[in-house]
């Protein structure tokens, strides 16, 4: 399967995200607070957990400095249901502990209404 | 994976009872303070929730809102059923959880006895592969003995659960308890509760208190042992529940050279406390540190037995360990030990076929 409507554009409102199949694979579609979209796939890298039924939340940031928390990038990070990993949307869905480890990725793209995944 | 053909037997899951449910297994006026006064189990932890849904799988919490644990039919969906359990015991969770309350030893006791029933009829009864443990207020010692007398030798029990949290079960006042389980097959199961691993007090930060819990499990291994437990009764097996495994070597070593030096302080230990570990105590695997399988191999080998080891998942909890992803992958006569076979021979009342 090349690629896929995976859902309407008024289907998921920023800062929301949502699984979608893409021919065999599940996959997560999550749009940020911007409006834009992107898609990984809804298995998290660590032991699997199915990543929508995590939560897109911000997070404390490397800014922070011992018991000064400094907490921003709302709408932009996947928390993981399990043990909790985040991985950034906004960076090629890399895991904020350890940004060698990233969350396969998918293309997106948005025409009329549609939200197209591709490889 | 070769992982699936093994039908795994999983040390650590917790079913969950709300309040409204055990009820009618209550008696008056403990009946009375839930309903009427509202009571709740105390609280403490100081932190904030750690996981996406609290202290739960965010995706084991009931679709109606229920908290994850609380429905049989869901965990063997997503769970026993999945997986493929060949058996599963049950630990309970926090809130309420009888065997782990600290004061008012009048409501702990009969919470135990109401949790005891309400585990046996809606849980034990209902699924072949589910095992439990007693729940049993130890504080009061002489109502815990009664309760393991009027529960224990219920097919479907196989180990009296302890919290390790403020109390030290080594202490001969307790050995009463040792007895009763002793004489009904069962083993002991140690789970922490909310363990006070910094001096008495709570560390700044869930991560260090969390990291830390192993020292816990460490204190309660070492007190059994130089007290003098595994020799009172010798056929008495300690269940480390929930603590990890690497500090296990670590441990043996420390203790046999300490033995060697002081042993005439404890002239009860007839065996060097290692061996009287792998004897007796066994030591569930999650939550496992992330190690290669070189580094797993040799931890067991530094354990010097592959007998210690019994899988748990930790179901429905945050940290679950997935039985496919969390241990590294190894050899299938050391699989099926770890995944089944290790905790069929630890438990006298597991069918072991
Ligand atoms: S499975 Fe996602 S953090 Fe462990």
């Amino acid at each position: 399967m090349k690629e896929q409507v995976v859902c309407k554009t008024t289907e998921l409102e920023p800062g929301e995200m949502k699984a979608a199949n893409l021919g065999k694979q599940n996959v997560l579609v999550c749009r940020t607070l911007d409006g834009k979209f992107y898609a990984f796939l809804n298995q998290c890298n660590h032991q699997g957990a199915p990543l929508d039924k995590g939560m897109i939340c911000g997070a404390t940031t490397d800014k922070s400095k011992p018991g000064d928390y400094h907490y921003c990038r709302k709408g932009e990070i996947i928390r993981c249901p399990w043990h909790g990993r985040e991985f950034d949307i906004k960076d090629e869905g890399r895991m904020l502990a350890n940004p060698s480890k990233k969350l396969p990725s998918y293309k997106v793209r948005v025409e009329d209404e549609d939200v197209i995944v591709y490889k | 994976m070769a992982k699936n053909q093994i039908r795994i037997v999983d040390t650590d899951i917790h079913e969950r009872v709300q309040y409204a449910d055990i009820l009618k297994y209550l008696d008056e006026p403990f009946k009375h303070y839930i309903q009427n006064c509202h009571w709740i189990q105390e609280k403490h932890m100081p932190y904030t929730q750690p996981a996406v849904a609290g202290v739960d799988r965010a995706d084991a919490v009931l679709p109606d809102g229920r908290p994850a644990g609380s429905d049989l039919a869901f965990m063997q969906k997503q769970l026993l059923d999945d997986i493929g359990h060949e058996f599963g015991i049950l630990t309970s969770a926090l809130d309420p959880s009888p065997s782990s309350m600290h004061g008012w030893y009048e409501m702990a006791t009969a919470l135990a006895s109401a949790y005891n029933d309400w585990q046996i009829e809606e849980w034990l009864d209902k699924d072949d592969r589910l095992y439990g443990s007693v729940h049993i207020a130890a504080q009061d010692r002489d109502a815990a003995v009664k309760e393991i007398e009027r529960v224990g030798s219920h097919p479907k029990m196989v180990q009296v659960l302890l919290p390790i949290d403020d109390i030290m079960w080594g202490d001969p006042f307790y050995h009463p308890i040792f007895e009763a389980a002793e004489k009904h097959n069962l083993m002991i199961g140690m789970h922490h509760n909310e363990p006070p691993v910094y001096y008495g007090k709570w560390p700044r930060y869930f991560i260090e208190w969390h990291t830390l819990i192993p020292t816990a499990h460490m204190k309660q291994v070492t007190n059994m042992i130089f007290n003098g437990v595994f020799d009172k009764f010798p056929n008495l097996g300690l269940m480390m529940i929930e603590g990890g495994f690497t500090w296990v070597p670590h441990l043996m070593w420390k203790m046999d050279q300490q033995y060697r030096d002081l042993r005439h302080e404890v002239p009860w230990l007839k065996r060097k406390p290692s061996d009287i570990f792998k004897e007796q105590i066994r030591v569930t695997t999650q939550p496992a540190e992330e190690l290669t399988k070189q580094e797993f191999m040799s931890l067991i080998e530094q354990m010097g037995t592959d007998e210690i080891l019994c899988f748990s998942t930790d179901y429905p909890h945050w940290d679950y360990d997935s039985p496919t992803r969390a241990l590294p992958n190894m050899d299938a006569e050391l699989k099926q030990k770890i995944f089944a076979e290790n905790a069929k021979a630890f438990y006298p009342k597991l069918p072991n076929s």
